[in-house]
């Protein structure tokens, strides 16, 4: 495959990450908190598109409720869970994300959401249009999911840079007590920040759903193994980090864990270098101690 | 006669100098080291007392190089040190944290795997330390319920349980009343005279003055005086890296 | 006794064992993992390759599980060296993953079909297979797991590990080697796991990788955290709860991750030390039930 291909499909794949990352790192930046239900986030997210999907046909209208349900339920997680173990140390949260995760998950594959088995969403490449060239092509669904990323990661960065949120979210992220005293409403702050984070993960499930044409209950796991991955290869709380980290991860993965994939299956690959990164360069690829 | 050197120590943090070209030498002396915030105290501590390593230089106790050594391992050289925000054992009694200091440099092998810790021995050492820094009456006191002075005391009867030649202390004197700073400098003093040397970090200028009979400046990093607390107070470098500060201090409010 | 029965109190046993061996590490040594899984499934594994490839005995295939095992143990416990909190649980998750990976990967582990037909242990001719005979082996083995345990609660190390859970740095400054103790604490925990997947392997006389799975280790770290972190009765007593209730609940049958998962969330929120932990709710009714009677006598010690 040309190179200027394999880069098409490394960014398609890259925007995917993106969007299940910034949540993560978003959360971490300012609550310190591994996340590790947002993967059962994305989940839900994809699941509601289909449903909405399967509802009303219109695959726009059906992204912007799976954004909005999966954005609800990123702040009920954090009202009923994290909010009330903010000044615990901090395995407390992270034992809590991992119960709900692992019960998140367990309930969804009941018969009565998703079931155990994969379903398809049909939705094709929602009118979009197929690029051709003589080095690569992008098929309708690669340039569904690479506009809807582009357009979601514009408007967060104009809202992180632009706004008052923006600089609250930022004074959080660097001292949560010195934000509260000058005056930030960390609460609503901290719940935004879900709320946000966990749209656009939804986001992410409903394009991933769409490009493989399946939805499952478990189809969230490996992807979030992998945003915690770029998020300390990002450099932990940084979007940017995780932005770079993204496409760094997914060009690797075209291009190099192809060739070394037979010895073992890639994700146990992506996993060896997880704990190689948090032993060796815990403050992520560019950062520093 | 026990000595500390340190030789050119320099340490930077990214662009910070924390210290630069620190040089002293002790000898059987009680020292006080003091010098205004972010004076590079307590980072010194941390490279003698192998938390850190220094950018530049080395430091050696009795002729033995304390470089590339690990805390633990400089502890069973005999220098113990005391922290600045008190770190005890907090779900531990008293009598636990003090044995903690007891038995661990003495069974750092795997034979900690099969011997018991509480032993005649051991609980005898243990309260010993506990009589000397009057905590017996608290023995059996989980440590978090101790109220600040007496983890204060905790923090350095758990170093002297480690029978060490040399006392580190950062800020003993902190957040203490009066009476228990009286209190504090007595057991310092009796320490000493069992042949104990000690650097002592002190924010609290009488009690350091009156207390040390050594006394060294630091600021911005480097040694600005060195010398009896008389002289000390009549130094002008010393007098403005203070006032220095205060202004600043004030700046802040 | 029925062979139901028996059969789920020989898992009871199993599970209490791994379930003391994890609280090794999380409770004394305060390293969370969520790997510990893998140790179980290099114990079933190291016992079922010697038995069925190699012919061994069951006797060589469990020393050789708890041996191995630990073995491993301490070079899976390095990054805990490097890194804390937790981020280590995301390595040992990623341990976690790996062995399973390599389990199903690797033809001489038999690949995703696993490994089956393994011999009953047998002692002068007779066989343990299935039956009270094997019941009382897993016991034995949970009662080992649990003198182990208090015994190392009692020795310097258990102070040391004591020490490193609560400060690192104040432990390092009263001379504790903390990367020795955390590998001591790795390799027992990680040893007596290995034990209880060789007694696994051989009850059900075969062994697959995905029993392994990460799943797996959040249940046990599950058992460890309803009970009771840092103490015996805790993990015990989760273990035994959480192993036995899907046999006799329908519903936890059916639910079995939802309720370990919405069991850490409440224990989280409401209960962090477990029901029966230091200074439990529960622990602390029922020890004030016990001491009423000769409350005279044990007055002082209440009030310290």
């Amino acid at each position: 495959m040309p190179i200027a291909q394999n880069l098409s499909n490394a960014l398609v794949l890259a925007s995917t990450y993106i969007l299940m990352a910034v949540g993560l790192t978003m959360v971490y930046g300012v609550l310190k908190i591994l996340h590790i239900a947002h993967a059962a986030v994305y989940t839900i997210g994809a699941f509601i598109g289909l449903l909405m999907f399967g509802w009303i046909g219109n695959f726009w209208l059906a992204l912007v409720a799976a954004m909005l349900a999966s954005g609800v339920v990123g702040v009920l997680i954090y009202r009923a869970t994290y909010f009330y173990m903010l000044d615990a140390p901090r395995i407390v949260p992270l034992i809590a994300s991992i119960g709900l995760f692992v019960m998140l998950t367990d309930l969804l594959q009941k018969d009565f959401l998703m079931g155990p088995y994969q379903k398809a969403f049909p939705a094709g490449g929602a009118g979009m249009p197929r690029i051709r060239t003589e080095y690569f092509s992008i098929t309708p669904k690669q340039m569904l999911v690479l506009v809807v990323a582009i357009v979601l990661i514009t408007i967060l960065y104009l809202v992180q840079t632009r706004t008052r949120l923006g600089l609250s979210w930022q004074a959080a992220a660097m001292d949560r007590d010195m934000a509260a005293a000058v005056g930030v409403n960390l609460n609503q702050v901290v719940a935004l920040n879900f709320f946000i984070g966990s749209a656009l993960a939804g986001a992410g499930g409903v394009l991933v759903g769409v490009y493989n044409n399946s939805v499952f209950a478990t189809m969230g796991d490996l992807v979030s193994y992998k945003a915690f991955i770029i998020i300390v290869l990002g450099g932990m709380g940084s979007v940017p980090g995780v932005i770079v980290a993204s496409v760094v991860l997914a060009i690797i993965e075209n291009f190099l864990v192809a060739s070394v994939g037979y010895v073992l299956p890639r994700d146990a690959i992506a996993f060896l270098v997880l704990i190689l990164m948090l032993m060796f360069r815990p403050h992520g690829l560019l950062g520093r101690e | 006669m026990t000595a500390l050197q340190v030789e050119h120590v320099s340490k930077s943090f990214g662009g910070l100098q924390a210290l630069d070209d620190v040089s002293l030498q002790t000898e059987g002396e009680i020292l006080g080291l003091i010098g205004p915030n972010g004076a590079g105290k307590t980072t010194l501590f941390n490279i003698i007392s192998g938390f850190l390593s220094p950018t530049r230089g080395r430091v050696t106790y009795n002729g033995h190089s304390l470089q590339r050594r690990r805390p633990h391992q400089i502890v069973r050289l005999g220098i113990a040190r005391t922290f600045q925000i008190v770190k005890p054992f907090s779900d531990l009694t008293v009598l636990e944290n003090v044995l903690s200091g007891v038995g661990m440099p003495v069974y750092p092998r795997p034979q900690a795997l099969v011997r018991r810790y509480r032993t005649p021995v051991s609980l005898k050492q243990a309260r010993e330390v506990l009589a000397q820094t009057g905590l017996e009456a608290w023995a059996d006191t989980l440590a978090a319920n101790l109220p600040i002075g007496l983890q204060r005391r905790l923090e350095i009867a758990r170093a002297l349980a480690t029978a060490p030649s040399f006392l580190l202390l950062d800020e003993p004197a902190a957040g203490l009343t009066a009476q228990e700073a009286e209190e504090l400098a007595a057991l310092i003093r009796s320490l000493h005279e069992q042949d104990i040397d000690m650097i002592v970090i002190e924010h609290n200028m009488a009690f350091a003055m009156n207390l040390c009979e050594r006394i060294v400046v630091l600021a911005q990093g480097r040694i600005i005086a060195d010398g009896p607390p008389a002289v000390i107070q009549q130094d002008e470098r010393v007098i403005n890296a203070y006032l220095g500060q205060e202004e600043s201090d004030a700046d802040h409010q | 006794m029925s062979g139901y029965i028996i059969s789920i109190a020989v898992f009871v046993g199993i599970w209490v064992s791994l379930a003391l061996s994890l609280n090794i590490l999380v409770g004394y040594a305060g390293q969370v993992s969520l790997g510990h899984a893998a140790f179980f499934g290099i114990g079933a594994y190291t016992s079922a390759v010697l038995t069925v490839r190699y012919e061994q005995s069951f006797w060589v295939g469990i020393l050789a599980a708890i041996l191995v095992t630990g073995i491993v143990g301490a070079f899976l416990g390095l990054p805990s060296l490097r890194v804390r909190h937790d981020f280590l649980v995301l390595a040992t998750m990623g341990i976690n993953f790996v062995v399973v990976a390599i389990f199903k990967y690797v033809d001489f582990f038999g690949g995703a079909m696993g490994l089956v037909n393994l011999p009953a242990p047998a002692l002068l001719g007779l066989s343990f297979r299935g039956g009270p005979a094997y019941l009382t082996l897993v016991w034995i083995y949970a009662g080992l797991t649990l003198l182990v345990s208090w015994y190392l609660s009692q020795t310097w190390a258990g102070l040391a590990l004591n020490t490193v859970r609560i400060d690192e740095e104040a432990a390092e400054a009263v001379g504790v080697s903390v990367p020795r103790f955390k590998i001591y604490a790795f390799v027992i925990s990680a040893a007596l796991a290995g034990g209880a997947g060789s007694l696994y392997a051989h009850f059900i006389g075969s062994v697959f990788p995905d029993t392994f799975a990460f799943v797996e280790s959040i249940a046990i770290l599950s058992m460890v955290i309803v009970g009771g972190v840092g103490t015996l009765r805790g993990p015990i007593f989760g273990a035994v709860l959480l192993k036995s209730a899907p046999e006799f609940l329908r519903f936890a049958q059916d639910y079995r991750f939802t309720l370990y998962g919405a069991l850490l969330v409440l224990m989280m929120l409401f209960q962090p030390m477990g029901l029966l932990g230091k200074e439990s709710w529960l622990w602390n009714l029922a020890r004030r039930r016990f001491r009423r009677a000769p409350s005279s006598a044990l007055a002082p010690e209440e009030v310290s």
